[in-house]
């Protein structure tokens, strides 16, 4: 099939979810379809400024077309429109696309390309409902479009310009169960054909990497794992807090956090924070933790907990966070918590039975064994393709 | 022996329970919490009040009338009553003193959201209890009317 793969930003250096999930599948799927990936010529997620040349290349035997984006985003004015727009006094539906707009990246010769050229493609896939490519280019190819929407359980979900945009698309592709569920009660009716799909992964766990890395970082035999951005909105504020709580109590690990900071981190001898981490020990982290804590609120797919059932590791969830309690659940491979004292006797429970943690470990990576292997994720993908253009061929004749 | 999540998390949660039960006695609550099934039956109510606490899914915010009366409003509208001729007014507003004041204007829309947040959750706890409240209501009368016609 000849398909466009629509998505804000697109390069080997970008680190975004949607963004990352898009080129592992354009990657995959280029030796079986015709694919062209059509992005901005953004790297930087806040601004939105160019940063690549425009027009097309070949990256790792991807065809990539990129569009400029015509202005930077305003962050100031993007801020007070955020406020207005997901004020519970409610907005207009003009004021919410206006926010749509504002959002970004701001790319009109992507859209020009969408309407003139969006029929010479069998199918389009569209990453991230929440940006102006995918919010304003796929109702110009809706006959055609499957929506990957990466949605989650915050503010911009519940706009009420929404239900109309996610009743558009042929076809869906989702990350999770509950993702599915969400975008399906947000419009109040049946979608058309979907396939949950997530990600895909390599086996990591025949090659355990050593634990030299950790030893030379200083980090000690026994300790718990954050893995990613130490932000507040990641739930990292709280992680702290509740960590603090379980050490005052008695409780005896290190919480190592690896990624870069926003937060200030407290000068703790048992929280040790890493920064940035390389590839190797990033992998040596998660393969040698005795569990990775995952405390953010809002996941459409965390990477790193399937990252980290991959190498049989349990996981310490929050639970509000209705994805990462489904994905803990079905798999059976960690345990969840919604307050402090949940928090204490949990990660207790993970570190005192080690039989049971390791149980629950191997039962994490049999899940993504069963779920998450690029096989799996593919043929997904490809009844989806398929359905979607029977179904097309079926009403056009 | 397989160890499952849903099983090891309703241990430690009734242990957690059982914990917040004791302390909340200590601290002189109500005695009826004194009764450990009587306080899981308590506290699987109100979770259940927090899990549909979603704005949709509530009733109250109905029956309050114009939200501008009740509602906490978190944005700022850049607004003049004088017209064209207010427009420096906003534009002081907007590019003056807004960056000035943004800090606190920030630290305090984040508890404006708390608040919004609690407003809620008190919102479900009190549907989800006016709910249990019409069920009892309904079978007292149900039983009351079976005892009528069973007396001679």
């Amino acid at each position: 099939m000849n398909l466009a793969f629509v998505v804000q930003r697109y390069g080997a250096d970008i680190a975004g979810g949607s963004e990352m999930h898009c080129r592992q599948l354009a990657e995959r799927l280029s030796s079986r379809h015709d694919i062209t990936v059509l992005t901005t010529c953004a790297r930087d997620y806040v601004t939105w400024e160019n940063a690549y040349a425009p027009g097309t290349s070949t990256e790792n035997g991807v065809r990539v077309q990129r569009f400029p984006v015509a202005r930077r985003r305003n962050l100031k004015m993007f801020a007070d429109l955020s406020d207005e727009v997901f004020d519970d006094l409610g907005s207009t539906p003009e004021r919410q696309l206006e926010w749509f707009r504002a959002n970004g990246p701001d790319t009109p010769a992507l859209l020009e390309h969408l309407r003139v050229h969006g029929g010479e493609y069998d199918l389009l896939l569209f990453w991230a409902f929440r940006y102006a490519p995918t919010f304003f280019g796929l109702p110009s190819v809706s006959e055609r479009a499957i929506l990957l929407p990466t949605a989650e359980e915050d503010p911009a979900v519940d706009l009420d310009v929404l239900p109309e945009f996610f009743v558009k698309p042929a076809g869906y592709l989702f990350l999770t169960p509950e993702e599915k569920v969400l975008v399906t009660t947000r419009t109040g009716r049946l979608l058309g054909p979907s396939q949950v799909i997530g990600i895909g992964l390599e086996p990591e766990r025949a090659r355990r990497p050593s634990r030299d890395v950790l030893d030379r970082l200083g980090v000690p035999e026994e300790f718990v794992l954050y893995l990613g951005r130490v932000d507040r909105n990641k739930g990292c504020a709280t992680l702290l807090e509740y960590f603090e709580e379980y050490i005052d109590g008695g409780g005896n690990t290190t919480l190592v956090l690896a990624g870069p900071s926003t937060l200030m981190v407290p000068d703790h001898p048992r929280i040790r924070a890493l920064g940035y981490v390389a590839d190797d020990v990033r992998r040596a982290l998660l393969s040698h933790t005795r569990a990775l804590v995952v405390p953010s609120p809002y996941e459409s797919l965390s990477i790193v907990l399937l990252e980290a059932w991959n190498y049989a590791t349990p996981a310490l969830v929050n639970a509000y966070c209705k994805v990462l309690q489904g994905q803990v659940r079905r798999a059976s491979g960690g345990l969840y918590y919604r307050s402090s004292r949940e928090f204490q006797e949990a990660l207790s429970w993970l570190l005192a039975n080690d039989a049971g943690r390791r149980e629950l470990g191997e039962q994490g990576l049999a899940y993504v064994d069963r779920e998450y292997r690029w096989p799996t994720v593919l043929e997904r993908v490809e009844r989806l393709l398929e359905e979607v253009s029977r179904r097309r061929s079926a009403a056009l004749a | 022996m397989t160890t499952s999540t849903d099983e090891v998390m309703a241990e430690l949660q009734g242990r957690v329970r059982e914990r917040v039960r004791a302390e909340l006695v200590r601290h002189g609550a109500s005695a009826a919490l004194e009764d450990p099934a009587l306080f899981a039956d308590i506290d699987a109510l109100l979770r259940a009040a927090i899990e549909r606490s979603q704005p949709a899914a509530l009733l109250l915010p109905e029956l309050l009338g114009d939200p501008s009366t009740w509602r906490l409003d978190t944005a700022i509208k850049y607004q003049t009553h004088r017209g064209a001729s207010g427009a420096p007014i906003i534009f002081v507003k907007q590019r003056v003193l807004m960056p000035l004041l943004r800090w606190f204007y920030e630290f305090n829309r984040d508890n404006f959201e708390r608040q919004r947040r609690i407003n809620q959750v008190l919102f479900a706890c009190v549907q989800e209890l006016a709910i249990e409240l019409a069920k009892q209501r309904r079978e007292l009368q149900a039983l009351s009317a079976q005892s009528i016609q069973r007396r001679p």
